[in-house]
């Protein structure tokens, strides 16, 4: 059951919805759980139980991580001055253990059920290499769904206990709904626990407005996913998997059919996972902000995918980037090298981790590995050219953020960005490297015939129109307007066009029937 | 706070460290300012500050980023 099943959105949620009205209020959050586990049930089945160990173990571990913190407080109130030191370092060093302990946990699971195969593929290749036997048995484990997203949840709950900001739940049914919360379990966004517990729990009622707007947004995200990502999907299977076939300029084509499907899939999906959240009164932090629109990789990274982004930044990069050792080589390279590539350093090591594991995040292959090494070698590059950049700049009198060279940079980090993704979609890395190859190197132009994989003439005709309305609408959005806002205030009769106007789209140019197969959720698989 | 305002142009000397309340926001501070600014703050003002710190609301401003070493300080 995906989110734009019909069985989910005609039966599912509006039953969901139904229930939760009807329950009394401070019993909802049940409803809301029990809709979770069912929806999670239907999907990965009896895998629930990770799902359900992962929140215990939460719960445990960060009921006792504030156990810690008490005892050692009342400690340390009560200790003279002198001592006070001595007993928060033995505090730090014991809660230390306790979350070591609970990330252990968590991220052992995702790591046995989602990467054992890979690094024992590879140490089995390196020991056939030697001519030895192979040593790592292979295992056919099956994936709960979203375990990458909330395994990530978990672990931030965790370190946001330790760290203080928030103090560890006592209620389990809240934990629970914060890690299962059904619109948000395939595909994130991952959210902090001070971001929609409260929220959840609080079982708010469903007002008229708010599910409005919520189904408003939606029907948006439906549009995107339906009309444009499932429509591309015939179009760029064909090109990706009989890629030998393909010729350079058909291969660049299908990069950025590849580039739009996939924003248009995941956001979409956010759209309406948002608009979810928004019926049930819960803001969940939005995961995408019109990334093409930026003008640097680092920046891209701040509109796509945000949450994740925000995560690798909060629990590996700054943490890393700030430890004792990474701080001291900051303070002495900075007095060797300035302030801009003194802290390059430690920054690069720090950025080093963030995409390993960014790229294994997004799978258990080589391909995924490369991809989050390329973002990597990008944002370096641009980091150690920025100040010759800005010299040159300031010599040719250019404005970096203005004019022609704004759009430069918006094309070329969108460049950047599809290739990237070329990499990312190829079956492996060596079809990934081989279709690059092509691209560049052959540029023999393909017949009309060529070009037909599997889409016609009125496909492209409604990919043109819908791509060209989202692409209206984020300039707008773009330009800070609000248009929810302004649809919202518009007359009844206008406002009623323009979401029957969507549903007709939906209903006559969304792909979905005989001869449509619709996109897998794409990030769901992570 | 005259010891911060000279670490402060000394990392970013394009910003008004008078009125500006958007350092990190507007990107006057990015995450390998932040990283000197921090290894440089904790020198001066013999203070460590922790991870959870770093977030924007302490370092949009000179004010801010002087309000938590205070803070820290104190602790």
């Amino acid at each position: 059951m995906s989110y734009q099943a019909p069985v989910f959105l005609l039966l599912f949620f509006p039953l969901t919805l139904l229930c939760y009205q009807l329950t009394p209020q401070r019993h909802r959050w049940k409803t809301l759980l029990g809709a979770s586990y069912l929806f999670f049930w239907s999907i990965s089945g009896k895998l629930l139980l990770f799902l359900v160990l992962s929140t215990f173990s939460i719960h445990h571990f960060g009921l006792w991580l504030d156990s810690i913190r008490r005892d050692a407080d009342a400690a340390i109130r009560a200790a003279e001055k002198p001592e006070r030191k001595a007993l928060k370092e033995a505090r730090k060093h014991k809660m230390r253990g306790v979350l070591a302990a609970g990330i252990l946990l968590q991220l052992g699971t995702l790591l046995c059920l989602k990467y054992a195969n890979f690094f024992g593929a590879n140490v089995n290749l390196i020991f056939r290499g030697l001519g030895m036997a192979e040593v790592i048995p292979t295992f056919q484990w099956m994936l709960p769904i979203g375990i990458s997203f909330y395994t990530m949840q978990a672990v931030s709950y965790l370190t946001d206990v330790y760290r203080g900001t928030i103090t560890a739940d006592r209620s389990l049914g809240r934990l629970a709904l914060y890690m299962g919360f059904f619109p948000q379990l395939m595909e994130g966004p991952i959210c902090r626990y001070s971001q929609t517990a409260e929220a959840l729990f609080a079982g708010s009622p469903i007002r008229y407005d708010a599910l409005t707007r919520g189904a408003q947004r939606m029907l948006y995200g439906l549009f995107k996913k339906m009309v444009i990502a499932d429509r591309l999907n015939v179009f760029v299977n064909t090109i990706f998997t009989h890629y030998q076939e393909q010729k350079g300029p058909v291969i660049l084509l299908g990069m950025l059919a590849y580039t739009c499907q996939l924003y248009m899939d995941f956001s979409g999906i956010m759209d309406m996972v948002m608009g979810m959240g928004e019926i049930f009164g819960v803001r969940m932090p939005e995961n995408f902000r019109r990334p093409f629109f930026s003008k640097s990789i680092s920046e891209f990274w701040t509109r796509w995918h945000i949450t994740l982004g925000a995560w690798f930044r909060d629990y590996i990069y700054y943490p890393l980037s700030l430890s004792g050792p990474l701080k001291k080589t900051t303070s002495a390279c900075r007095k060797r090298l300035g302030n801009h590539f003194g802290p390059l350093v430690a920054g690069t090591i720090a950025l080093f981790c963030v995409w390993f594991c960014n790229g294994l995040w997004h799978g258990a292959a080589w391909s995924y590995l490369f991809f989050g090494m390329y973002h990597f070698f990008f944002i370096v590059l641009a980091n150690l050219t920025e100040p010759f950049t800005r010299k040159v700049l300031d010599a040719l009198h250019i404005q970096r953020d203005k004019g022609w060279y704004r759009i430069f940079r918006i094309l070329r980090t969108a460049g950047i960005v599809c290739v990237g993704e070329l990499f990312f979609r190829a079956n492996g890395l060596k079809a990934g490297l081989s279709m690059f190859h092509k691209m560049v190197t052959d540029f023999s132009l393909p017949s009309l015939e060529e070009l037909a994989l599997g889409i016609d003439r009125y496909d492209v005709l409604i990919l043109v129109v819908a791509v060209g309305i989202v692409l209206m609408v984020s300039i707008l959005q773009e330009q800070n307007i609000p248009l929810r806002k302004k649809l919202s205030a518009a007359p009844t009769p206008l406002r009623w066009s323009v979401y029957y106007a969507a549903i007709m789209a939906v209903i006559i140019f969304g792909a979905y029937g005989v001869g449509y197969v619709p996109v897998e959720p794409m990030y769901a698989g992570f | 706070m005259e010891k911060l305002l000279e670490i402060l142009e000394a990392i970013q000397p394009d910003a008004d460290y008078e009125t500006c309340t958007t350092l990190v926001t507007d990107n006057y501070l990015d995450s390998l300012a932040i990283l000197s600014l921090v290894a440089e703050l904790e020198e001066e003002f013999d203070i460590e500050i922790p991870t959870v710190e770093i977030v924007p609301a302490n370092f949009n401003s000179a004010q801010s980023i002087w309000s938590m070493i205070q803070r820290l300080e104190e602790e």
